[in-house]
């Protein structure tokens, strides 16, 4: 607690005075300077906006100006043409940018990364066209004369007073985003960003998380577009070119895209910058653009991750042997990874029984039938028919290329079979999204680690405990007190997990500076906070050394007499017969043999296809 | 019927043009995995210096596109070496890095040149050809000529020399391609710098046909974008079919719908890259767990 108080105070005291400063900024500025400050503000705005879609759900997102733009033009259409109140059309105006903030995330459903880029890019360009041209929009000239938006009584014709207004709202947007950012719906976002494949496995509705983002987006921009209109009273294109688009975006990658706080910075050093060069034309641009390509190549995390990457620099010297930075099997971090104790596994798990209905012990939980998958030609499944009993630990194995981790795929719906079906519980998943399969209880790791790097440990771990769904961030809106109970709660939670795992003493480091049988038992304690009846773990003695692997079985065994059911792909064929108690053997894409491992060992045809003529219970390649 | 086919050739000749644009995105994105984002800067640069040298040094014509295109082979040089430490990192760093590159690019032209444009007269005087009532100019053919052998010489680099196939390895897998030997950092710089010169050509082809200014690489770096990715990023016949798609829409949206050209072009490429995402000849990537 004390740590806490230590962390928290000089936070909140340096909050507090950026406040009264921001309060006081006015009386320190000419009305050229309040003009701009003005701007910067609305900047910031927008970036907060960028940030969110960009760099916290990594959505590429050419079209935040256009947002700006519809909720500026919507603005000015029904206050000038329609005759609307201010605040009337401003809420219109919300509702419009946050439909176009809909539809431009629409291909997002689609596509990503550069394709995002161009068709998002594409649309703001659509946007551009259609303003420069209609007739509504006053085409080239603009539409002038909004009126100033009236507040009881308070002058907003003064730009000073403005100021103040504006100021209100972005700290009002700031700290809702950063509200968001550090709950489950910003949590879920981050895990998309990193590793959308695995947070999707994890339960996160990967769509909606998508839409949301454009949503959050266009809600910001929307904002700006109105205070935009009413401060200026006068819109025209030029203010929502594409050039306009590339300076936001050198704004949230200059200021750090990661952190709100960061786009706030960016935005306003650089508007304050482009005024100061204003007269100087070119050369302002040629020093810009400099500015973009510096800051790009030397501090790719921005200006707010040059402290901790000088503070990193620092350190660095002194402790130099430390698995300070990863360090992946240096002598170091295999000594800690031994060395962690590995505590109360069984009583975490236990902590939650609501694996669902489940079967009895026995029964079958999960049938795979006929799975025929093929890519292009390539038939990596063929008719494959197995079933998983509940209570069991069943050994999946195989030589490499036999198919294992794509029928993993197909169970937990990464892939969709060509042909053939699996239930769970009795219940067709075959079609059904990951997402989907998660909810209902179906849990995995994966072959390569698929943790989600910028998270924390603690982090990644909620992610797997969160289970509602998305529509339940309506309470964002009317409800916030209910998300940080919620969130609360989760931690606690996590608390207990992490010791259970024995993992306790890692939550607030990234996963990448963890050894790597750390890393794995993440993976699996993440995979065991969704509360699954069946897990799923695809080779997870890969790369542990013989303790780890020792532990590992532990968990295994612990997680099964939880209740859960397991089947694990593995290579390692001593930890497969002295833990599994029923054994299927792969190859080539059919199932060659299923029993007791003893069974299944001396069965010929696993012999020859799998093992070759070597004695089988003493090692594995 | 002869007004779609004037509006389909005036497409098509612009298409050309997009489609070298293309090739360049794609050329780059194939041998070195980067989305440069300052390739229409480098279009731009290229089309000044080619009519600089054709206008002013009075070279012909022939003479001044090569020359351009090795001058711009040197800046995408300077680009590369520059944004190096970006190569294989995230898309968003990439992304502002080349949009800054593109950014410093259009300042100096404006310091070299300034910023009012100038027009290029074009090279080729005779008549237009007139078959059955459609006109198509001279000039318009050349650059298809032109473009399909610049396009015929590329895929023959890449797939037929060694140096070529190295350029896709590095692509493909950088550390692989290390380990069997090849010189990662002057393979990009060669990619980049090829990438440069085909903007160039691109650039200084378009000249005569629309206005040299410091902002011409805007417009055309982005329904070049467009383009690439609508035939299939990475794909040399993506780029063509791609590219002629473009100018196609382009030309037959801005005959229907006037100044909604680029609005229309936008909304139904989004379309079809929701339909299509990998565009017409993409490869389809499977997911691996």
């Amino acid at each position: 607690m004390r740590r806490w108080v230590g962390l928290v105070r000089p936070r909140v005291l340096g909050l507090a005075v950026l406040a009264v400063l921001a309060w006081l900024l006015p009386y320190r500025l000419n009305i050229y300077w309040i003009s701009v400050a003005d701007t910067a503000l609305l900047f910031a705005l927008l970036a907060i906006g960028l940030g969110l879609v960009m760099g916290i759900a990594g959505q590429v997102n050419l079209a935040q100006i256009a947002f700006f733009g519809v909720g500026a033009y919507a603005t000015a259409i029904l206050t000038t043409h329609s005759g609307y109140g201010f605040w009337t059309a401003a809420l219109l105006a919300m509702a419009a940018a946050v439909l176009a903030g809909l539809l431009v995330g629409l291909p997002a459903l689609r596509v990503q990364s550069h394709y995002l880029g161009i068709v998002t890019l594409g649309l703001a360009v659509a946007f551009l066209d259609w303003v420069t041209n209609a007739p509504v929009t006053g085409g080239d000239s603009g539409i002038s004369g909004i009126p100033t938006p009236p507040l009881f009584g308070i002058d907003l014709s003064s730009q000073y007073l403005y100021y103040y207004l504006e100021l209100i709202v972005l700290a009002l947007g700031l700290a809702f985003g950063l509200f968001v950012v550090r709950t489950p719906l910003g949590r879920r976002m981050r895990a998309m960003r990193d590793d959308a494949l695995a947070a999707g496995a994890a339960g996160a509705e990967i769509p909606v998380l998508r839409m949301m983002a454009f949503l959050l987006a266009s809600v910001y921009g929307g904002a700006a577009g109105v205070l935009y209109a009413g401060l200026i009273h006068y819109v025209a294109p030029e203010t929502f070119s594409i050039a306009d688009m590339f300076l936001l975006l050198a704004m949230v990658i200059i200021g750090g895209r990661q952190s709100l706080a960061g786009c706030v910075i960016g935005a306003l050093g650089l508007t304050v910058v482009q005024q100061e060069l204003i007269n100087l034309a070119a050369y302002a641009q040629l020093g810009y653009g400099l500015v973009v390509v510096a800051v790009v190549v030397f501090a790719p995390t921005g200006l707010v991750g040059i402290p901790s990457r000088i503070r990193a620099r620092w350190r660095s010297p002194a402790s130099r042997g430390t698995p300070a930075n990863g360090g992946r099997g240096t002598p170091a971090s295999v000594s800690i990874a031994q060395s962690i104790p590995l505590e109360r596994v069984d009583c975490a798990i236990e902590s939650d029984g609501s694996a669902g209905p489940g079967a009895a012990r026995g029964e079958v939980l999960l049938g795979v039938s006929g799975v025929v998958m093929r890519f292009r030609g390539v038939t990596a499944l063929d008719d494959v028919s197995l079933s998983i009993q509940a209570g069991e630990i069943l050994g999946i194995v195989g030589p490499n290329g036999s198919g294992k981790t794509t029928l993993f795929n197909v169970i937990s719906g990464l892939y969709r079979p060509s042909s053939g079906a699996v239930t769970l519980n009795g219940q067709v998943i075959t079609a059904a999204r990951p997402y989907r399969i998660s909810q209902l209880g179906i849990a995995r790791t994966f072959q390569h680690l698929r943790l989600f790097k910028n998270l924390s440990v603690r982090d990644n771990v909620l992610i797997g405990l969160d289970r509602t769904r998305s529509w339940w961030c309506w309470r964002y809106i009317c409800w916030p007190l209910g998300v940080w109970r919620h969130d609360r709660a989760l931690r606690g939670r996590a608390a207990e997990l992490l010791a259970g795992f024995g993992l306790s003493r890692f939550g607030d480091a990234l996963p990448g500076a963890l050894p790597y049988g750390i890393q794995r038992r993440l993976e699996i304690a993440r995979a065991m906070a969704s509360s699954p009846s069946l897990l799923l773990l695809d080779e997870p003695a890969a790369g542990l050394n013989g303790e780890e692997q020792r532990q590992l079985a532990e968990i295994v065994r612990a997680i099964r007499d939880s209740g859960v059911t397991v089947a694990l792909i593995e290579h390692n064929m001593g930890l497969v017969m002295s833990l599994c108690e029923r054994v299927v053997v792969l190859d080539s894409g059919t199932v060659i043999a299923a029993g007791e491992p003893a069974e299944v060992a001396r069965d010929p045809l696993v012999l020859e296809a799998y093992l070759g003529k070597s004695a089988l219970p003493t090692e594995a390649p | 019927m002869q007004s779609f086919f004037q509006t389909l050739v005036s497409g098509l000749s612009f298409g050309a043009v997009y489609a070298l644009v293309a090739l360049g995105f794609s050329l780059v994105y194939r041998t070195m995995g980067l989305v440069n984002f300052a390739h229409g800067a480098v279009l731009m640069i290229g089309a000044y210096v080619a009519s600089t040298f054709y206008l002013s040094a009075r070279l012909p014509f022939a003479v001044a596109v090569p020359a351009a295109m090795a001058a711009t082979f040197a800046v995408g040089l300077v680009i590369e070496r520059v944004l190096r430490p970006l190569e294989n990192k995230d898309f968003d760093l990439m992304l502002i890095g080349t949009i800054g590159a593109g950014t410093v690019l259009e300042a100096v032209a404006i310091v070299i040149w300034t910023s009012s444009g100038r027009g290029v007269p074009s090279p080729v005087r005779t008549a237009p050809l007139d078959i059955g009532g459609v006109r198509i100019g001279t000039y318009n053919l050349l650059v298809i000529g032109v473009v399909a052998v610049a396009m015929a010489a590329l895929s023959l680099f890449l797939q037929r020399t060694k140096r070529g196939a190295a350029m896709q390895a590095v692509a493909m897998d950088h550390e692989a391609a290390t380990a069997v030997g090849i010189h990662v950092g002057r393979s990009n710089a060669l990619a980049f710098g090829l990438g440069a010169g085909l903007a160039a050509l691109a650039g200084s082809l378009a000249a005569p046909l629309l206005y040299v200014s410091p902002v011409m690489g805007d417009s055309l770096g982005i329904q070049g974008f467009a383009a690439a990715i609508l035939g299939g990023f990475g794909s040399i016949p993506g780029a063509i079919v791609g590219g002629l798609g473009i100018g196609v829409i382009g030309s037959f949206a801005a005959q229907s719908f006037q100044g909604y050209s680029d609005l229309v072009t936008f909304v139904v490429f989004t379309v079809l890259v929701m339909i299509r995402p990998t565009g017409i000849f993409g490869e389809r990537t499977v997911n691996r767990a």
